[in-house]
């Protein structure tokens, strides 16, 4: 499979179809894969594929240093280009722009403690890219540990969410303050997020100051409602921002409490089909109104 | 001679420091299981060995994330300031690793140049650390390459040094650690720990401030760096990195004048009033970081701004960081890495 990969990027290259590859290397054993950026075909042999591709390098597409390099092929697992659904869906690329190799995940990856995919991947509905270019791989299919390699059963995937839920207000409030102070806003989960592309971010703001940029509890709670509510209908849930806190805060929890109040409400899935129209961008009579009381 | 504390004792001895209102901070695990140096608020939170390096460094002891220096109230069309008294509670640091209690006298440069720091100052004078010698070390540790090791003693006031059958042996290194373990410890002439060599060295660092300055324009920092995202994961982790924003926060009424972390890999970190920012690009935001650590602070203060602790290149999303960003610049600079 590698080799397919790496001879499809060569050819990209050397057709002139595009100026860069983004994809995944690893200059060391001892490192995870990381990403990189092949521009001439000689190089491609540095492409790496394995279950520790975890980076979604759909971030990638909407910088302005990458957007300098031309016209990009971009590898996605599947999860990730739910993420280019999205970020095409707000006019962030033109489809003729950029090139997608999709990559099917043929292997699961070990589920188990300090494995920060697997819980993304145990209820994944998206093994195999729906729109690439061109698909590489073929989705391992059933394991016991991971469910079925084409849906996810709703349950599975707000587990967690579902149990912590449970849980009086005050206890969750108990549960985020105690989580959030933690966080020293390295903004490490802003900078690896598909969808945080905005020039300028509400927290860098500073004339005058919208969010307090002290990481006390206060300045914390802004930081992460702001987050929230801009990610609301929009988060793929590829969870690289829970994988990036070095602090190890739960954001896939406060994400997938977006996911299920959008998917509730109005039976949307951010990324999961190009022709729906976004929840955030489109308009709607039947759109229901009982949050206002 | 070697002194040595049970490691209940020493257990006990925390949560007496505690028990006499000292602020205690030690690795602690949080969350989903990362370790992180935070304020006990028990000694059974602590946890001494089982991993290489906590997530964060010691360094919030110091120059906390977040720090007001005044405050301020409006009464009519004045403005009424009032100080903020520097933080001087006694401060413990335990459990440190010797890579991060030597950035203190690292940072003493800093805070002591054109203008001395009296918050930093004072909260640096109550503090004694005590560090633990490192008996494991990851790929990411690269203190011997920059002229530290697993018991090197700088920034520490003493070290517990992990002997067998659950006893540490104790070595005072200044007097606020010698006044620390007094009456606390064991002689025990039979227990001499011995120290491991930490890891290989990884690079030369006169190799690496010779790159950096004959090398300020090279385009193998657009090719080392490009999947750098800017974030601040390796800067505010880092136990040198020292960088701060000065903000007012309030309301109509009143309000203060904070010091916070900041990090020159932001973008906004160097936007000028006129909106140009010289530093346009992350490739440039990543050099600044290397030439600040490795040339300039050497240069002006005797040291290098790094311990080799890795925690950078371990917090890294995308596993860059100094250490992997160095080692492509030696590979550069050996002429094994082709410059595009
Ligand atoms: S918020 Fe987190 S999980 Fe959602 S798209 Fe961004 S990085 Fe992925
Ligand atoms: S990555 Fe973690 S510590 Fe950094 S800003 Fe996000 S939540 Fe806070
Ligand atoms: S080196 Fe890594 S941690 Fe540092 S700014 Fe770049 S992406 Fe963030
Ligand atoms: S630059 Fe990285 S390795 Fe060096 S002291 Fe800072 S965090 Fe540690």
């Amino acid at each position: 499979m590698i080799d397919q990969l790496r001879q499809t990027c060569r050819k990209l290259l050397e057709e002139g179809a595009v100026k860069v590859v983004i994809g995944y290397g690893q200059d060391k054993p001892s490192m995870m894969p990381h990403p990189v950026f092949i521009t001439k075909p000689e190089e491609c042999d540095r492409l790496v594929w394995n279950d520790l591709c975890f980076a979604n390098l759909a971030a990638y597409i909407t910088r302005k240093e990458i957007k300098a390099l031309g016209k990009p092929a971009v590898i996605v697992k599947g999860c990730d280009e739910r993420a280019l659904v999205v970020l095409e869906q707000e006019s962030q690329f033109t489809r003729d722009g950029i090139y997608v190799i999709g990559v099917a995940c043929t292997s699961l990856p070990a589920s188990g403690v300090g494995n920060p995919r697997a819980a993304k991947c145990a209820s994944c509905a998206v093994r195999t890219p729906r729109y690439a270019d061109v698909t590489i791989g073929e989705a391992a299919v059933g394991s016991s540990a991971v469910g079925s390699s084409s849906c996810s059963t709703a349950d599975a995937e707000f587990a967690q969410l579902d149990e912590f839920m449970k849980k009086t207000p005050a206890e969750r409030f108990a549960y985020w303050k105690a989580e959030l102070s933690r966080c020293v806003k390295c903004y490490a989960c802003r900078e690896v997020c598909p969808m945080c592309y905005c020039n300028r971010c509400i927290v860098d703001k500073n004339r005058p100051t919208a969010i307090d940029t002290s990481a006390t509890i206060k300045g914390n709670l802004a930081w992460h409602i702001a987050r929230a509510f801009h990610q609301a209908g929009r988060c793929v849930g590829c969870d690289e921002c829970t994988r990036a806190c070095p602090a190890g805060i739960n954001l896939r929890l406060l994400n997938q409490s977006l996911a299920k109040s959008v998917e509730r409400a109005f039976a949307y899935k951010a990324g999961m089909d190009k022709e729906t129209p976004p929840v955030i961008g489109s308009y709607s009579l039947e759109d229901k109104e009982n949050f206002i009381q | 001679m070697s002194d040595v504390i049970a490691k209940d004792d020493l257990l006990r001895l925390v949560d007496q420091w505690l028990a006499e209102g000292k602020r205690v901070l030690g690795p602690v695990k949080a969350g989903d299981g990362v370790i992180l140096y935070a304020p006990l608020a028990a000694s059974s939170q602590l946890v001494l060995e089982g991993f290489v390096h906590a997530a964060n460094s010691i360094k919030e002891a110091v120059f906390p994330r977040s720090e007001t220096i005044y405050t301020y109230k409006f009464n009519g069309h004045e403005i009424e300031l009032s100080d903020v008294d520097p933080d001087s509670t006694q401060c413990i640091v335990i459990g440190a690793r010797p890579c991060d209690a030597a950035s203190l006298p690292v940072l003493d440069h800093l805070f002591n140049w054109d203008y001395k720091d009296k918050f930093y100052n004072a909260r640096r004078a109550a503090t004694t650390v005590v560090t633990v010698a490192c008996s494991e070390y990851d790929d990411n540790c690269f203190c011997t390459s920059v002229g530290l090791g697993p018991a090197a003693e700088q920034g520490s006031d003493a070290m517990l040094l992990k002997a067998p059958d659950g006893w540490y042996e104790v070595r005072a290194v200044t007097d606020k650690g010698t006044a620390l373990f007094n009456g606390k410890t064991t002689p025990a002439p039979e227990i001499k720990v011995p120290i491991s060599d930490g890891p290989a060295k990884k690079f030369d660092t006169v190799d690496i401030e010779t790159f950096l300055k004959n090398n300020y324009e090279s385009d193998a920092w657009r090719d080392i760096t490009m999947r750098c995202l800017g974030c601040g994961a390796c800067a505010y982790n880092c136990p040198t990195c020292h960088c701060f924003d000065i903000v007012d926060e309030g309301d109509a009424a009143g309000g203060r004048r904070v010091k916070n972390w900041d990090s020159c890999q932001f973008g906004q970190f160097t936007v000028h009033a006129s909106g140009h920012n010289p530093r346009a690009v992350q490739a440039q935001r990543q050099r600044q970081r290397i030439q600040h650590k490795f040339r300039i602070y050497p240069e002006k203060f005797g040291a290098i701004l790094c311990t080799g602790c890795g925690t950078c290149t371990r917090n890294c999303p995308v596993s860059l960081g100094v250490l992997n960003t160095l080692e492509a610049i030696a590979a550069v600079a050996r002429g094994s890495i082709e410059v595009k």
